[in-house]
């Protein structure tokens, strides 16, 4: 391989894994934008949706059915998540917000682990997601082109539904001012529900396009990803969508590069190597690459 | 105010009551197991405490030892080191256990047991594979599996000799003590065999994406005749997963943390031209008539056949502590010490266990194993020549 | 406040703390002689989080700068102080690329357990210089920065850490005595610091921090005064801690040990020392019965079989309902006015009414 070919093959690496870096912190972002919450059982929903359709696939169902229905029960599973642990806490401080999302996941990876045994369980995608597309000395794999299909229309998608209909305008009012959208007669309940229900979504099909390359689920597959999203989403800028996804491929193209140009003596220093890069990117936009310079109100 | 007073005189009681646990159950031998069923670790561990609890159950239904049922008195570590040395002075003070086992790794081992040293109580590890610990604990440290420096001389061996590996690829997981002191013995062994390490490349446990390590490898100018992973069982079948599917057709060898029907469920096809080094042939037709019998029994106690090898290994840790007290003809835990340290060609599901003089790691062959068609099947057993040292 | 033109006498004034410090030590004393070993262990656990959980209050709970990587302090102290006191020859066996200086020595606990610290503060100055000038949730992720790069290091940093290997043999030098001295020290530095006008500083730039600008408050350097003094006396923890489980890893000091002593800040209250003090004994005792618990018991005719796992399901439910129903913890924010109470039990001679 030539270097021109290994360093290409090192960027589509980065792309690729970018991309699912950038599907988790859209669904974060989605929920802070509006909240100020950050959901640390965002990754705990990846983790239901992967088991209620590898569940489904055991008892029989095809692939596609199976994880229609996963993807749905992550959603609901996000509802109920909001109705039942965040509605409560509205209007409270950031930070007893951050907590009981630590709580709510440490809630869901124990009940996991009673219910699906710790160990962990193979998860076989259908041969279409397996599949390699090779040109010459580069490949990419077909799940990944997937991936990096579904950031790019959802981020359009998004982007157009946050500015031309009516719930994405309320969206974004109830960000900016909760208060004065509620008495402008928005119903911040169902705005904020929405908000949950695209970012759960988003969560499930994460889930399936995660399980898919990793090859296996297990309770403890969310937290993980969910600190990655978490990261990408602060550099980027929270609460901005399109931050949180320049925000992951940051992460995912710092990893990979470093990963794969850095010698193999210095590789293992590799996250604490992209930790120092992110760390004096925040001192420099100390509100993320994108974020609003947003000045304390009196 | 004076709620609150009372919810801190209510606490204080709580911890008095606590205090003393102890169970029933007179007459019974009590031995102390600790595994982490919750937490980062209790992958490893509950497959290994599910094998425990079948020896233990297998062993009373044939009327128990000395006349007497076993009770295994059971702790969750947790994955924490602090929880771990409070259930060990549990089981020492107040469950009064005359042996304690458990534990697949040496941090957990090391917060348990020296408390059992202290009290007088053999500690016998049914996982930790580092040759170090028994010089860590002295004389009361046992290991019911072979030392990590014996599996990778033995694979080293094999690789050189069989599979006349000249340069190998070397991925090493730096966060386990495991992975670590494996790669370390193999490298060893391999070098002075004449081997030739082309490159040496490491990851983070609980990585899961290795497209990095795969091109920088392919970027090599020199291909290598094996790739040598060290992989817990976690990883395993998501790093050969990804390397195959990448087109690596080189034979990928590791050690016993290979030995988990994860590997070829998770990587399919691409399992096989696997290598690895574990205790034995876990397989249902292929197996030895104790491996055939012991995985029948957990798919009929577990509704499923046994997760990875560390089943087996606390299966035959029970096995190990019963035949002991048997010997030692009383359940004094000084007398049970001294059986232990006399065991000799114990037949078990992982192996026949011999401790030879004065050493507390046992002397066990190693059983290579090679995927061919998706199953596990006998390359060939290895007694290592020479063995690095810990 | 009594209207009282003239101060209290010193020994008026230090009879309330002097006789609550009696009142501990006769509980301590009790407990290391009477108790059994595991009641020993539980009472020195709870020490060593008290030391940890005020410290992180007068970092966190004071300040409002929410640091999720408290436990690479914890780590940097335990390191530190377990390699200055493993003993000479197992250094010899266990470290043996040691700079020559350092494999000949060995330091006694309470030189190693300074130096922890004085090395855990050292660190926080310029991580602290640089990250304070962040807010909120970008902070938070700056300090988990932080431990992810401690973690790396450690696990890298063979000849002196050992990396990923078992960090085994450290003397366990930790006592009920030692850990609660410290535990007795952090509270009383972490309550001066809080009670006095620095303090008060401090938490006005929590509240609101543009008015504590204005009001001259230097917010930069409270900020970092109090992350360095939090680091200090958590690097002592850390090796308290080192020298009570004598065996550890660089995986020993992960986000998820930092979980169990957020819990009981926040449900002991931030900004209230007795809060901590209150939640880490809840909360310690609480768990410890709940994880004694889920293995299962017999009640009369009611078998429960075990259930691993539900301890830590109940102590997150706890945690979401103190949130819910109590956010500002069991102390609300304010302190045990223990002068208040001992002059209820104990009324003063002269007949001067009690405030």
């Amino acid at each position: 391989m030539t270097p021109l070919e290994l360093l290409l093959q090192q960027l589509i690496n980065a792309v690729s894994i970018g991309s699912l870096y950038a599907l988790m912190a859209i669904g974060l972002a989605m929920v802070f934008g509006i909240l100020r919450l950050i959901n640390f059982a965002h990754g705990d929903l990846i983790m239901v949706g992967s088991y209620v359709t590898l569940l489904l696939m055991g008892l029989g169902l095809p692939f596609l059915a199976a994880a229609a229905v996963g993807i749905a029960a992550s959603t609901i599973a996000g509802l109920l998540m909001e109705r039942v642990a965040y509605r409560p806490l509205r209007g409270a401080h950031e930070i007893s917000m951050l907590l009981t999302s630590f709580s709510v996941t440490i809630f869901l990876e124990n009940l996991a682990i009673i219910l699906f045994r710790p160990t962990s369980r193979p998860f076989n995608a259908p041969p279409i997601l397996r599949s390699i597309i090779e040109r010459g000395q580069l490949r990419i794999a077909g799940l990944d082109l997937i991936a990096i299909a579904v950031t790019a229309v959802l981020l359009l998608g998004l982007t157009l539904f946050v500015r031309r209909t009516d719930t994405g305008i309320a969206m974004r009012a109830a960000s900016q001012d909760i208060l004065a959208a509620r008495l402008m007669g928005i119903n911040v309940n169902r705005v904020i529900a929405a908000a949950f229900a695209i970012g759960s979504l988003l969560a499930g099909v994460v889930g399936l396009l995660w399980s898919a390359r990793v090859g296996k689920v297990d309770p403890l597959m969310g937290f993980n990803p969910v600190l990655k999203a978490f990261v990408a989403s602060v550099i980027g800028g929270l609460g901005s969508i399109p931050g949180a996804v320049i925000g992951a491929y940051v992460l995912g193209g710092l990893e990979i590069l470093l990963q794969g140009l850095l010698p193999s003596a210095l590789t293992p220093f590799r996250d604490a190597f992209v930790f120092a890069i992110l760390i004096a990117l925040l001192l420099f936009r100390p509100n993320g690459i994108l974020g609003s310079k947003e000045r304390e109100k009196i | 105010m004076k709620t609150r007073l009372a919810i801190v005189l209510v606490a204080a009681a709580a911890l008095l009551a606590v205090g003393c646990s102890g169970q029933g159950g007179g007459g019974a031998i009590k031995i102390g197991m600790l595994y982490n069923m919750t937490g980062a670790q209790a992958s490893l561990d509950s497959p290994s405490a599910n094998g425990a609890k079948l020896a233990a159950k297998q062993i009373n239904e044939a009327g128990g030892v000395l006349g007497k049922k076993i009770q295994l008195v059971a702790y969750d570590g947790k994955t924490d080191a602090a929880t771990i040395g409070n259930a060990a002075t549990q089981l020492t003070n107040s469950d009064k256990v005359v042996a304690m086992f458990g534990f697949s790794d040496s941090d957990m081992t090391m917060a348990a047991a020296p408390t059992a040293a202290k009290a007088g109580i053999v500690f016998v590890t049914s996982g930790a594979t580092s040759p170090k610990l028994p010089d860590q604990v002295p004389d009361y440290l046992y290991l019911a599996c072979f030392g990590d420096n014996v599996q990778a001389a033995a694979g080293a061996e094999y690789a050189v000799s069989s599979l006349k590996a000249k340069n190998v690829y070397l991925l090493i997981d730096k966060g386990m003590e495991y992975t670590l002191l494996l790669g370390k013995y193999f490298k060893e062994r391999f070098r002075e065999l004449g081997g030739k390490v082309i490159l040496e490349d490491n990851y983070q446990t609980g990585d899961k994406d290795f497209s990095a390590q795969i091109t920088k490898l392919k970027g090599q100018k020199a291909k290598p005749d094996l790739l040598y992973i060290a992989s817990g069982p976690d990883d395993v079948g998501t790093i050969v997963k990804q390397f195959r599917d990448a087109g690596t057709k080189t034979p990928i060898m590791g050690g016993d943390g290979y030995d988990t029907p994860l590997l070829v469920q998770v990587a399919g096809a691409g399992a096989e031209n696997v290598y690895f080094t574990t205790h034995s042939l876990m397989d249902a037709s292929l197996g030895t008539d104790a491996v055939k019998k012991f995985i029948a029994a957990y798919q009929a106690e577990y509704k499923n056949p046994p997760e990875n090898a560390f089943a087996g290994l606390g299966y035959d840790t029970v096995k190990l502590l019963a035949d002991s007290i048997t010997r030692a003809g009383s359940a004094d835990p000084k007398a049970i010490r001294t059986a232990l340290q006399a065991t000799s060609s114990l037949a078990g599901v992982t192996g026949s266990i011999s401790f030879p003089q004065g050493s507390r790691i046992p002397q066990k062959g190693v059983t290579v194993i090679l995927v061919k068609d998706g199953k596990f099947t006998l390359a060939q057993e290895v007694v290592p020549e020479k063995i690095p040292a810990p | 406040m009594e209207p009282n033109p003239k101060r209290p006498s010193l020994a008026a004034r230090l009879a309330a703390p002097a006789a609550l410090l009696a009142l501990l030590t006769a509980l301590l004393a009790a407990a290391a002689f009477l108790a059994g070993d595991y009641v020993q262990r539980i009472v020195i656990i709870i020490g060593i989080n008290i030391v940890l959980v005020v410290s992180l209050n007068l970092s966190n709970g004071f300040t409002g700068v929410f640091s999720l990587g408290h436990v690479g302090f914890i780590a940097i102290g335990a390191y530190t102080a377990a390699i200055l006191t493993l003993p000479v020859n197992l250094k010899a066996v266990n470290l043996p690329s040691l700079p020559g200086w350092l494999g000949h020595l060995a330091l006694p606990f309470l030189p190693a357990t300074l130096i922890g610290g004085l090395v855990a503060a050292a660190v926080a100055f310029p991580v602290g210089l640089s990250l304070m000038r962040l807010r909120g949730a970008y902070i938070s992720v700056a300090t988990l920065g932080f431990l992810v790069i401690v973690q790396v290091v450690l696990v890298n940093w063979d000849p002196v850490t050992r990396g990923a290997r078992t960090f085994a043999g450290v003397p366990g030098f930790t006592t009920i005595a030692n850990a609660w001295i410290w535990a007795v020290v952090a509270v009383y530095v972490v309550w001066r610091i809080g009670s006095s006008a620095f303090g008060r500083g401090m938490r006005a730039s929590r509240d609101n921090e543009i008015a504590a600008l204005s009001l001259g408050v230097n917010v930069l350097r409270a900020r970092l005064l109090a992350f360095c003094v939090s680091a200090f006396l958590t690097g002592a923890a850390g090796s308290l801690w080192a020298h009570f489980i004598t065996a550890f890893s660089p995986k020993s000091f992960s986000f998820t040990q930092a979980f169990g002593i957020i819990t009981m800040l926040v449900i002991g209250g931030m900004g209230s020392v007795s809060g901590s003090v209150i939640g880490v004994v809840l909360i310690t005792v609480l768990s410890e019965f709940l994880r004694n618990a889920e293995r299962g018991f017999d009640l009369g005719a009611l078998h429960m079989p075990p259930l691993y796992g539900a301890s830590q399901i109940l102590m997150a439910v706890v945690f979401m309902l103190v949130i819910v129903f109590r956010p500002a913890g069991i102390m609300g924010g304010r302190e045990i006015d223990i002068r208040g109470t001992f002059r209820r039990i104990v009324p003063p001679r002269r007949g001067r009414k009690a405030a």
